[in-house]
């Protein structure tokens, strides 16, 4: 088997190769900061007991983390496209839809790994020792101000290793963007397969990309982590 | 009290589940959901067993736990082999094989998947007969590949949570390396590595929706036919509907995990 790579020198398929990076990089991005919005919201409604919520928060938990994540996507791609809300383009005064493909991937990716996000900062805001806690209320720090200046910044130092993996899997499961014709990295390697019949050195060079953004991700995610790391508390 | 946590977690989330999907039928249905909700149930033989009269067997959600049990016996010789050379103390096992592991680990399964499709023959021809190698196997082999990293992973985690003393005292009975997983280590590593290997099927389980893109007859593919013959309206209702199907397989699996880990816990 001979694996020919001569077709990357044709301008066009480098255009889209780095356009689908750019999707996937753009995808990945604001899937990661929606899944830090969701798992620190809903971390901190099973963490204070908030009367309904909290049940609300571990039924939708359990009911994300246990099913695929591309049914997911199915779901809210068909539930949002028929309520069907659209915007006005203020630039150009056409009517868009609100819920295209890209923003459906975007929710359900926030969605299936902030469900994760959240157990992984609640077991975050447990691990944070309790003399720390109790020494910060005798300083007479309400509930809340332990939650945000103690719990919450101890808490997610603590979820970093767990957290990279899930961010790891959050950029792998952008690849099923493809499955409702976002045009991501997967969507372009598709388009340029149709065209040059090279499958196998697309899908290999498409496998090396993905692995490099998800090696990238992880040495971003331990400078920060290096960065934040406070000396002396074990986080 | 505490002993009932996992059960009361599991009837809380069965229950909960169950009601927070009908809820949003209802939402978004209306005076209709029972309309849907029959249409499903009609629909239903086919979406379990790939058969609309429940004859035959293999394709629908029943293909996607076939497909899971092949991908995890799979799994579970690749990732023992796999996690074999992570521990071995030869470096040009060690090395090989850890890069294996996290390139398997940080691709996407969808890629693997697609790169199967391609890399894997049509047919393979052994000792003078001719196999015919299907799309579902091709799938089955696609979905092991990144499962395998994990499961090596369990087993080195398992391997390594036991103490070195039972090493060094096999070690000093003469065993050899392999002797001493074989007999020593792996049997006292086993128990704890239920749970995570639980996990690992589970993710695996879910992860089989994924073979839509093969060709398979899976669920998902037969949710589109539906959908396709019976109308647009029946879209987010069979999306619930299948929903529910992975929920109701994969949820036991995690509340057992979660059981599981806690008594491992304890008795440690």
């Amino acid at each position: 088997m001979e694996l020919d790579f001569g077709w990357l020198a044709d301008p066009l398929y480098q255009q889209w190769l780095l356009r689908g990076v750019g999707t996937t990089l753009l995808l990945s991005a604001l899937g990661i900061v929606l899944m830090l919005i969701i798992g620190i919201l809903g971390a901190a409604c099973l963490h204070f007991k908030l009367p309904v919520l909290e049940l609300v928060v571990t039924i939708i938990v359990e009911l994300l983390r246990n099913t695929p994540p591309l049914v997911q996507l199915f779901f809210l791609y068909f539930l949002l496209s028929e309520i069907g809300l659209s915007l006005t383009d203020p630039a150009t005064g056409r009517s868009i839809p609100l819920f295209t493909g890209f923003t459906c991937v975007v929710l359900s990716l926030g969605l299936y790994n902030g469900a994760i996000a959240v157990e992984i900062i609640r077991s975050g805001l447990l691990a944070v020792p309790r003399e720390t806690i109790e020494g910060a209320r005798s300083l007479g720090y309400t509930r809340l101000q332990i939650f945000r200046y103690v719990e919450l910044p101890m808490g997610l130092r603590l979820t970093i290793p767990a957290m990279t993996n899930n961010v790891v899997s959050l950029i792998k499961t952008s690849s099923q963007a493809v499955l409702v014709a976002v045009a991501d990295l997967m969507y372009y390697a598709t388009q340029i397969m149709l065209e040059n019949f090279r499958n196998l050195e697309v899908m290999v060079l498409i496998w090396v990309i993905y692995i490099l953004i998800a090696t990238f991700a992880v040495l971003v995610i331990g400078r920060i982590a290096a960065a934040t790391r406070i000396p002396g508390y074990g986080v | 009290m505490r002993t009932h946590s996992e059960l009361k977690a599991f009837i809380f989330g069965m229950i909960g589940v169950s009601l927070f999907l009908l809820l949003l039928m209802v939402l978004v249905y209306g005076e209709s959901t029972g309309t849907i909700l029959h249409g499903l149930a009609l629909r239903s033989p086919l979406l379990l067993t790939g058969s609309a009269d429940l004859s035959s067997f293999g394709g629908g959600f029943s293909a996607n736990v076939i497909i899971s049990l092949w991908a995890m016996l799979i799994v579970g010789v690749c990732g023992v082999v796999l996690g074999i050379g992570l521990i071995s103390s030869n470096p040009a096992m060690r090395l090989p094989s850890s890069f294996l592991m996290n390139v398997l680990r940080n691709s996407p399964w969808l890629v693997i998947l697609y790169a199967m499709l391609y890399l894997l023959p049509f047919e393979v021809t052994l000792f003078g007969t001719t196999y015919f190698i299907s799309p579902t196997m091709k799938a089955i082999v696609g979905l092991s590949l990144p499962v395998t990293a994990n499961m090596a992973e369990v087993f080195r985690g398992g391997v390594e949570a036991i103490p070195t003393g039972q090493w060094e005292s096999a070690r000093a009975l003469g065993y050899r390396r392999l002797q001493i997983l074989r007999h020593v280590v792996v049997p006292q590593a086993i128990p704890l590595m239920i749970p995570n290997i639980m996990t690992t099927y589970a993710t695996l389980f879910i992860g089989t929706s994924l073979v839509v893109v093969t060709g398979t007859e899976d669920v998902l593919s037969l949710a589109r036919v539906v959908i396709a013959s019976d109308g647009d309206q029946f879209a987010t209702g069979i999306y619930i509907y299948v929903l529910f199907l992975f929920f109701i397989f994969a949820f036991p699996i995690a509340v057992l995990t979660r059981w599981l880990e806690r008594r491992i816990r304890r008795s440690t």
